[in-house]
């Protein structure tokens, strides 16, 4: 039953009123920040022992008083590089490439040090655009569990050697060696697979397997079957009306997401109110995925029914009449509309299904061809190489390593102990081969069963190229020298065939292949550049380089038959999904990712077992097994058994649960290790390679709570209401305190009658007009509230010169979280670990809070980037009894941290709770060591190492303990941005500053400018009907504005 | 009496000094030689007075030339001695042709004799010492400070207090006689111990101690004058001084970064592949730069694979340069002990300069003494001032074209920067970027207003400088 209420609600506590949250929601700050009583250099004690430290700091403040200042010394280079201004940053373009992740990119480096990532807007394929996973791949760079050199297993430890031991070694057990294998992930680098075939060609008894941790397998079978070619064709999201997605999570991590999520959202912006159209988005799945958050109509069904599911689409357009039996009817209902809306655009439509299960992937490509897609939405001109696995050759090697055949492994940063379905037998038999050989460049848990490791080069130490698309190619190059002793994989290859391509003594040996190969092949190919050198100059500086395909192959009808997926008629069923932070596992040692919560569940550190939640629609949960957050369960599933703690989560359909992949790694250093469960060996195995599901599965009654939850969702919650204890009136939750002076002054504060806050705009498509005017009408009695503000004669500054501005579109945010991370990342944001995250502690200046609406079965979901909002009639500033945190004449919000004290009071006023305490000292930045606390089991806190620190970015202050920080706008940027202007003598233009989160965004959500300039896409942003001012009532003139959140969902669906 | 004519005497010796003083500057003076030498002779002469550099070495010039007049017409027209057929002007020509001196007719004899003197100085190494000297006992002591001043009105304050005490303690002790209820006189130890005067001291002793932390924590971390020594001896005053390279020569990156920049040991050699020889400390100075860079001035080419020679291979390297120098200069026919030793010296020198806990070789950067520090948490950009405002180096960093060795002359204070951030005007018309302050230009031209300052377009606030 359909459950619409007109509320918004960010989770079931918020809902039901919860009495425990409500009393949090009125607090800026978590009841348990105090310190902890256990941790080291804690300090206890009484009075005494307060005058005892007054004392001694006195002491020692004299003391340090009469000391000679250190010296410092300024050490120039002696040669310096030509291109190198020390202080100024150099942009090298480069390529972001893990397995099939893939995205062109701008690498930012000071004085040689790479310190962010931006996007490459000269790529067709992303547009500029980033993902939370290439933001962070800088920081892997720094990462302290990496090989320094070539390693070589010596009973049980490991023992270093020399490069030219690693080849003798190799050179013996290659000449005794008949079958080798190369097992890899996805390789995008088409010099790598020339390297590879090479390699092949030499020894003949060699094979590459390739496989990708989340499979796609049957999806390039299918297409093989269809098309002739195996690979993920082209889809276009921007050209679709209607959108049929059958548990694809296009917008988070299947495939391709930023080129999807660049596309889907020109389908999805509102520019013209009058002629609003949008895109249909349907999510046919069981958990609520990213993609399916975003959709406009969820269909609900099992995992076991996502096969019939698609035969009911396939029957209702291909006039097929294939058995359905085991689809609820519900969803065959929906399914029939859907049927009945794609028909009716034809050639505008796009199906897509992450199942890996070849029968059913043909169907979507009949469904495709029969909607007449291909040519329009889909094209097989430029196919995707980001998927290549073949799950069927990874189970022959299995086979063949049981049967002790394989002679030599090579594994090219594959971790299959862990992500693939077969860690058991791996491990279990990996010793039958006589060589193995690692070119992992962190240990995992295969590289623990190797007997040499030689550890590849990071990507931003390496040369190399790409083709993630037919015909679309980018360059990888160095934009730092190898930190460590290691050398690129694919060289390693080269020099262990003895290649003669290129010369491999010089001091670059694998440019000098790279620049041959593309000599060879892709000079001949472009008409544009004469010479080999520019044109080789050129591609390096853009980066990118694009050659028309001609046209793809066309589609030949297969005939259908045999296995699809089978309804179960278990009670409970399990689906398993990657997340956009963690992938497969391998980002776990990546602690920005591992910090970065999960857009929709918001948990980190951790994954959480996604359990249904069915609400009255009045007052009560009827929760599942009535578990609530935290607590833990026990899991079976099938024969195992894992202990994890649940969250309730919307839109989870009853009768299933959901978890995460990628956690429960044993070896990913400090920060991956043994965080959450790993259940990548409860896969369902099929013929056709694993499912992502199980349906023999049960949870247990709460056999626990877990010590440290770690899910912001409640944190830092603005705009909920609930009801004041002592007027029995409705409220907003986190106004009790303003409300408290009323009670004994009988007057409204300044910033008036609150009852009823604005966070959240929504609107259908079709009501557009109406709610429009009702947006209209909010604002204006908001603003006729009130005209009153704080920092008089400030408006006549805010004219001259700049007046910054924000504005973000909350149709275009998809809640990736790229813009968390890219954050993070310029503005040496710290890492806190999971206890510290539990505790409110969270410390990022951008979070992106997700609030759903509608059906509460059934909910639709909205994200909303949340940052300081830069008033202009700041209630922090005005609260600071030292004036740390103060207004300037451009409009920015400015936070002095040596300046602040740590009152806290102003983020205690702060209506958007954006301000962060450091309670600890988690950069280390502090010069006394009993201020700098283990913050969990590893012995530095994540960002203070020396290497780590190399991450930092030098135009920013690290923050030490006891201050506040938030969003600054990226203030070091505009500074950038005015110097630049004013040294070249010209006005400064719209699009000179771009703030990191803007520069990130895959979708454009993100606008920033200068609301003076009125040409600015910013101004434009501004006029629009649509924008509007979060808590605008409150009257404290942010200057942040977002678009009201429009779908464009079809109520019908419901019924 | 004793006393009496001591003092008659240092008065006459003033009198005397000082009459010097002002008779040598009036006429010919070393002090005005040395700013006329800096001016027209030394991007050619030496300023050593010793080596030869474009033009020969000074020193001692006088007792080559057959006299004054022909060595006085020689530097006013050098080429007309030529024709003339001066035989020492001819043995020069002969020696330095093509190079043509310049012509320097303008110069006056007592010019040129101060110049001479100036050089004779130098080159005897009488120049600086006892003229200083001279000129200190005689020079009055100007502007030392107004302590002096605060003093006095402290002792009158404090006498007039102590009289106001006395007289109204007496006064005290008069009324109370009248009233017949007669108290001791207090002796001074009673009124020095008494209660009032003990709180009262305590109390000053606080807040003067309160006062004194205060300003010592503010200036914590501040360095105004710092002079430390430097690895090398490098002289601003040879470089931005006499020879007048222009600082963002070697300073490059002021121009368009955050950060000045300390010139790297290859843009010293754009210079000194050529000049190898310094005015100053001979070859001791220039020969770490090699060292740091691997250049081998002997063969003038650099040293290959340097990176890997040892320090024994190195040491050979230079210590071969410095004795074949040291023979040049000495004119001998190969080293003895003295060269050995001077050698070992400079050698000593080079790897003290050179080496330090963290940076065991040789090779490799110079490690300079950082002067001008700024917090972490303030952000600063040289391009923001140099290029945009325009301001001078010297306006932060001194006359650095005069320091021997640098020294920090600004105290680099927050209110140091707000004081010239609130006196400076931008270059406001001049740069279009400020177009978009249309008021201010407005009331520019309507005369309202007559300047725009840094601060007046928000250059006080706190995020211009710390974010």
């Amino acid at each position: 039953m359909k459950k619409q209420i007109d509320n918004i609600w960010i989770g079931q506590k918020d809902l039901t009123r919860e009495s425990d949250f409500m009393e949090t929601a009125t607090k800026e700050f978590a009841e348990d920040h105090v310190e902890y009583a256990d941790m080291p250099g804690h300090l206890s004690g009484n009075r005494r022992d307060f005058l005892k430290f007054l004392g001694f700091g006195l002491g020692a403040a004299t003391v340090a008083a009469g000391c000679d200042i250190p010296i410092k010394r300024a050490i120039p280079y002696v040669v310096k590089p030509d291109q190198i201004v020390p202080g100024v940053a150099n942009y090298y373009a480069s390529t972001f490439v893990n397995g099939g992740d893939y995205c062109p990119i701008l690498v930012k480096t000071r004085e040689g040090r790479p310190i962010k990532i931006e996007g490459n807007d000269l790529s067709p394929i992303t547009g500029g655009g980033t993902s939370a996973r290439a933001q962070a791949a800088v920081l892997s760079l720094y990462d302290t569990n990496r090989y320094t050199g070539p390693k070589m297993k010596d009973g049980t430890n490991w023992k270093d050697m020399e490069w030219a031991d690693v080849d003798k070694i190799m050179s013996t057990a290659l000449q005794t060696s008949k079958n080798i294998r190369i097992l890899t992930h996805t390789v995008l680098s088409p010099s790598a697979k020339k390297a590879m075939a090479e390699f092949t060609a030499k020894y003949p008894g060699s094979k590459v397997v390739t496989y990708d941790p989340v499979s796609c397998s049957a999806l390039l079978d299918a297409n093989e079957k269809n098309f002739g070619q195996r690979a993920v064709p082209g889809y276009h999201f921007d050209k679709a009306e209607v959108i049929v997605s059958f548990n694809a999570d296009f917008l988070g991590t299947w495939i391709s997401p930023i080129e999807y999520a660049s596309a889907y959202v020109k389908g999805r912006k509102i520019n013209d109110i009058t002629k609003a159209t949008m895109s249909r988005h349907i999510q046919v799945e069981s958990h609520m995925s990213l993609t399916g958050s975003n959709a406009d109509n969820r269909i609900l069904v099992r995992p076991s029914e996502q096969g019939v599911a698609m035969t009911h689409l396939y029957n209702e357009i291909t006039g097929g009449s294939m058995s359905v039996a085991g689809l609820n009817d519900k969803a065959k209902s929906s399914l029939s509309k859907v049927a009945t809306e794609l028909k009716a655009s034809q050639g505008k439509s796009l199906v897509v299904s992450a199942s890996n299960n070849v029968n059913e992937q043909l169907m979507v490509n009949a469904i495709n061809h029969a909607l007449g897609n291909y040519g329009s939405t889909i094209d097989t001109a430029s196919p995707s190489y980001q998927r290549q696995g073949n799950d069927k050759e990874l189970k022959t090697l299995v086979d063949d390593i049981k049967a002790g055949t394989v002679d030599l492994l090579i594994l090219n940063h594959a971790n299959p102990v862990y992500d693939t379905p077969f860690g058991k037998e791996f491990s279990e038999h990996i010793s039958k081969i006589p060589n193995k050989i690692s070119f992992a460049s962190i240990p995992d848990e295969t590289t623990a069963l190797f007997d040499i490791i030689a550890p590849d080069s990071h990507f931003l130490e390496s040369w190399g190229d790409v083709e993630a698309k037919k015909g679309h190619f980018s360059i990888i190059q160095p934009t730092i020298s190898p930190l460590f002793n290691t050398r690129q994989g694919a060289l390693s290859l080269l020099i262990w065939t003895g290649s003669t391509i290129a010369d491999l003594t010089k001091e670059q040996p694998y440019y000098e292949y790279l620049k041959e190969a593309w000599k060879s092949s892709l000079f001949a190919k472009q008409s544009g550049f004469a010479t080999f050198q520019s044109f080789w100059d050129n591609t390096i500086h853009d980066g990118v380089l694009n050659i028309a395909s001609s046209s793809g192959p066309a589609y030949s009808s297969v005939q259908i038959s045999g296995e699809i997926t089978s309804p179960s008629s278990s009670e409970m069923e399990i689906s398993y999904f990657e997340t956009i932070q963690l992938a497969n596992g391998q980002y776990a040692g990546n602690p920005w990712l591992m910090e970065m919560p999960d857009p929709v569940n918001r948990t980190s550190w951790g994954n959480y077992l996604a359990v249904p939640v069915n609400f009255d629609g009045v007052k009560t949960m009827e929760g599942f097994k009535g578990l609530v957050d935290g607590d833990l369960v026990e899991l079976t599933i099938g024969e195992k058994k894992f202990t994890v703690p649940v969250i309730q989560q919307f839109g989870q359909m009853p009768g299933t649960v959901s978890i995460a992949l990628g956690y429960g790694r044993t070896n990913a250093g400090n920060t991956g290790s043994n965080v959450g469960i790993n259940i990548n060996e409860s896969l369902t195995l099929t013929p056709d390679g694993p499912a992502y599901y199980n349906a023999s599965v049960s949870v247990s009654d709460k056999t626990g709570k877990e010590d440290q939850f770690s899910c912001v969702q409640y944190h830092h919650t603005i705009g909920v209401r609930g009801i004041d204890k002592e007027s029995g009136q409705e409220i907003n939750a986190d106004e009790a305190a303003l409300v408290f002076f009323d009670y004994f002054t009988g007057v409204k504060g300044f910033q008036g009658a609150l009852t009823d806050r604005s966070v959240i705009y929504t609107s259908n498509v079709e009501d557009l007009k109406h709610s429009v005017e009702h947006l209209q009408e909010r604002r204006k009695a908001a603003q006729h509230l009130n005209e009153q503000q704080i920092y008089r004669g400030f408006d006549h500054m805010y004219e001259l010169g700049h007046h910054w501005g924000m504005h973000v579109d909350l149709n275009a945010c998809i809640g990736c979280g790229a813009c968390t991370v890219a954050c993070m990342s310029e503005n040496n944001v710290p890492v806190v670990g999971k206890r510290e995250v539990s505790r409110h502690h969270e410390m990022p200046w951008i979070r992106i809070d997700r609030y759903y609406y509608g059906d509460v079965e059934n909910p639709n979901t909205i994200y909303q980037p949340m940052m300081c909002q830069h008033c202009d009639n700041a209630p922090c500033e005005n609260v600071c009894p030292v004036n740390a945190t103060n207004h300037s004449s451009e409009g920015l919000n400015q936070m002095a941290y040596n300046r602040c004290i740590g009152t806290r009071y102003c983020a205690n006023n702060c209506p958007y709770k954006v301000r962060r305490f450091n309670w600890l000292d988690y950069t280390k930045a502090d010069i006394w060591p009993a201020n700098q606390p283990k913050l969990s089991e590893e012995s530095t806190p994540f960002m203070a190492d020396n290497l780590t620190r190399m991450v930092l970015n030098p135009d920013v202050t690290v923050r030490s303990r006891g201050v506040i920080e938030k969003c600054s706008f990226c203030v070091q940027r505009i500074q950038e941005g005015k110097l630049t202007a004013k040294t070249e003598g010209r006005m400064l233009r719209d699009g000179d500053i771009k703030t990191a989160c803007q520069t990130s965004c895959p979708t454009g959500a993100i606008i920033f400018g200068d609301m003076n300039n009125k040409e600015s896409i910013l101004s434009t942003k501004l006029e629009s009907p649509l924008n509007y001012i979060a808590l605008e009532e409150i009257n404290v003139r942010s200057s942040v504005t977002y678009t009201m959140k429009v779908n464009n969902r079809d109520t019908s669906f419901d019924a | 009496m004793v006393i009496y004519k001591h003092l008659k005497i240092k008065l006459i010796a003033t009198i005397f000094l000082m009459w010097f003083a002002i008779s040598m500057s009036a006429e010919v003076s070393p002090d005005a030689g040395k700013v006329l030498f800096k001016n027209y002779c030394a991007s050619c002469h030496s300023k050593d007075m010793r080596t030869a550099a474009t033009g020969p070495a000074l020193g001692g010039s006088q007792s080559r030339w057959a006299d004054d007049a022909a060595l006085y017409a020689w530097i006013r027209n050098s080429q007309g001695s030529i024709k003339a057929g001066q035989p020492r002007a001819v043995e020069l020509w002969n020696q330095f042709k093509p190079t043509v001196m310049t012509t320097f007719d303008k110069l006056t004899d007592d010019e040129i004799g101060s110049v001479l003197a100036y050089v004779n100085g130098v080159y005897d190494k009488t120049y600086g010492q006892p003229v200083a000297a001279a000129q200190g006992t005689g020079a009055p002591v100007e502007e030392k400070s107004k302590m002096p001043l605060y003093l006095i009105i402290l002792g009158v304050l404090i006498i007039l207090s102590l009289l106001l005490t006395k007289i109204i303690s007496n006064l005290n002790q008069i009324a109370s006689a009248r009233e017949g209820t007669y108290t001791e006189k207090k002796t001074i130890a009673q009124i020095l111990t008494s209660k009032g005067v003990i709180t009262f001291l305590i109390f000053a002793l606080i807040v003067l101690g309160a006062y004194t932390t205060v300003n010592k924590s503010t200036n914590l971390g501040r360095q105004e004058g710092y002079q430390p020594d430097q690895p090398i001896k490098f002289s601003h005053e040879t470089h931005a001084g006499v020879n007048k390279i222009d600082c963002q020569y070697c300073h490059d990156s002021a121009r368009r970064s955050k950060s000045s920049g300390i010139p790297s040991a290859n843009t010293c050699m754009n210079c000194h592949r050529a000049i190898k020889v310094g005015t100053e400390y001979g070859t001791a100075e220039i020969t770490k730069i090699y060292a740091s860079i691997g250049y081998d001035p002997t063969s003038n080419t650099y040293i290959e694979k340097y990176e890997s020679k040892s320090e024994e291979e190195i040491k050979t390297i230079y210590s071969k340069w410095i004795g074949d120098e040291y023979i040049k200069s000495k004119e001998l026919a190969v080293l003895n002990d003295d060269g050995q030793k001077v050698v070992d010296e400079q050698w000593a020198n080079i790897k003290k300069s050179l080496t330090n806990d963290q940076k065991k070789k040789i090779q490799g950067p110079i490690e300079w003494v950082r002067i001008h520090n700024l917090p972490d948490h303030a952000y600063f950009n040289h391009s923001q001032h140099v290029t945009v405002g325009q301001v001078a180096c010297q306006t932060c960093h001194g006359q650095v074209q005069d320091m021997e060795v640098v020294k920090q002359m600004s105290p680099l204070s927050m209110g140091w920067c707000i004081n010239c951030h609130r006196q400076t005007e931008v270059k406001f018309k001049e740069n279009p970027y400020y177009a978009n302050y249309t008021r201010y230009h407005e009331e520019l031209e309507s005369g309202k207003r007559t300047k725009v300052t840094v601060s007046d377009i928000g250059g006080l606030e706190c995020q211009k400088c710390h974010y």
